[in-house]
């Protein structure tokens, strides 16, 4: 029941996000998504994935409510008969998870830890993705830069 | 309750807004919800592939996301600096006036 409760408020809190016209209250949506997939992360058992998703979830809010802030006008309010309506679309759009499944295996071919997995199976992967990281960092600061002296 | 078909439902709605909606932060807010529903698929893929290595594949999807949104974000607030707006049609018109 927690399941349906939660994918329930999923889909509510992603129409928020795209349906509500001001930016504002669009990432405050988007942050009761975030915090929602998390949840069900960490009850589905996925632990690690949880915390990941949650702290990569904050930063990215912390900076988007900023960028909410600076680049929306003043928030206008969002009438009850709007907010009922998307509510209900998004209970409506829900009920196809719920109610229909999809056949699929359920094998398990592997029995790795996680640890395993990233050093060991993907290590490559890991240290390619922290060069990627690095540069998206160092171009992010570049273009910034760049814009400040243009001006 | 099927999560695939939920991850389905989260990327009809992101792509719905990608589509739709003309200011750019709410076009990162629809990318962002593309990106919640690969991620749910892939925790649906965890039982098949096992779980370590399921979770592993998650944080480089994760790595990966966080790189995207930081240079969408860097983006829009260069353009938006730059012209004034955020609107995508209003951009397009500034565009065609030069």
């Amino acid at each position: 029941m927690i399941f349906e409760l939660l994918s329930v408020g999923l889909v509510i809190s992603a129409c928020l996000a795209i349906f509500l016209d001001e930016a504002v209250y669009s990432v405050a949506a988007l942050a009761g998504t975030f915090f929602l997939t998390s949840v069900l992360y960490a009850l589905s058992g996925a632990v690690f994935v949880a915390v990941f998703q949650f702290a990569v979830g904050a930063g990215t809010l912390a900076i988007l409510f900023l960028s909410g802030e600076m680049l929306s006008e003043k928030p206008a309010k969002v009438s009850q008969k709007t907010l009922l309506s998307i509510v209900a679309v998004g209970v409506i759009l829900s009920l196809p998870a719920i109610f229909l499944s999809v056949p699929g295996q359920k094998t398990v071919f592997s029995e790795v830890t996680f640890g395993e997995a990233l050093w060991d199976l993907r290590a490559f992967d890991v240290v390619l993705q922290g060069f990627v990281i690095l540069t998206v960092a160092l171009g992010i600061v570049i273009i910034l830069h760049e814009r400040r002296k243009g001006k | 309750m099927d999560y695939v078909i939920l991850s389905l439902v989260l990327l009809a709605i992101g792509i719905y807004g990608l589509l739709t909606k003309r200011h750019l932060l709410k076009v990162f807010v629809s990318v962002e919800l593309i990106a919640t529903a690969a991620t749910l698929n892939f925790v649906m893929l965890v039982p098949s592939v096992g779980k370590g290595l399921g979770e592993a594949f998650l944080v480089l999807a994760f790595a990966t996301d966080t790189c995207v949104s930081g240079v969408i974000l860097a983006l829009l607030v260069i353009i938006h600096k730059k012209y004034g707006t955020s609107d995508i049609g209003e951009l397009v018109k500034i565009e065609q006036e030069k």
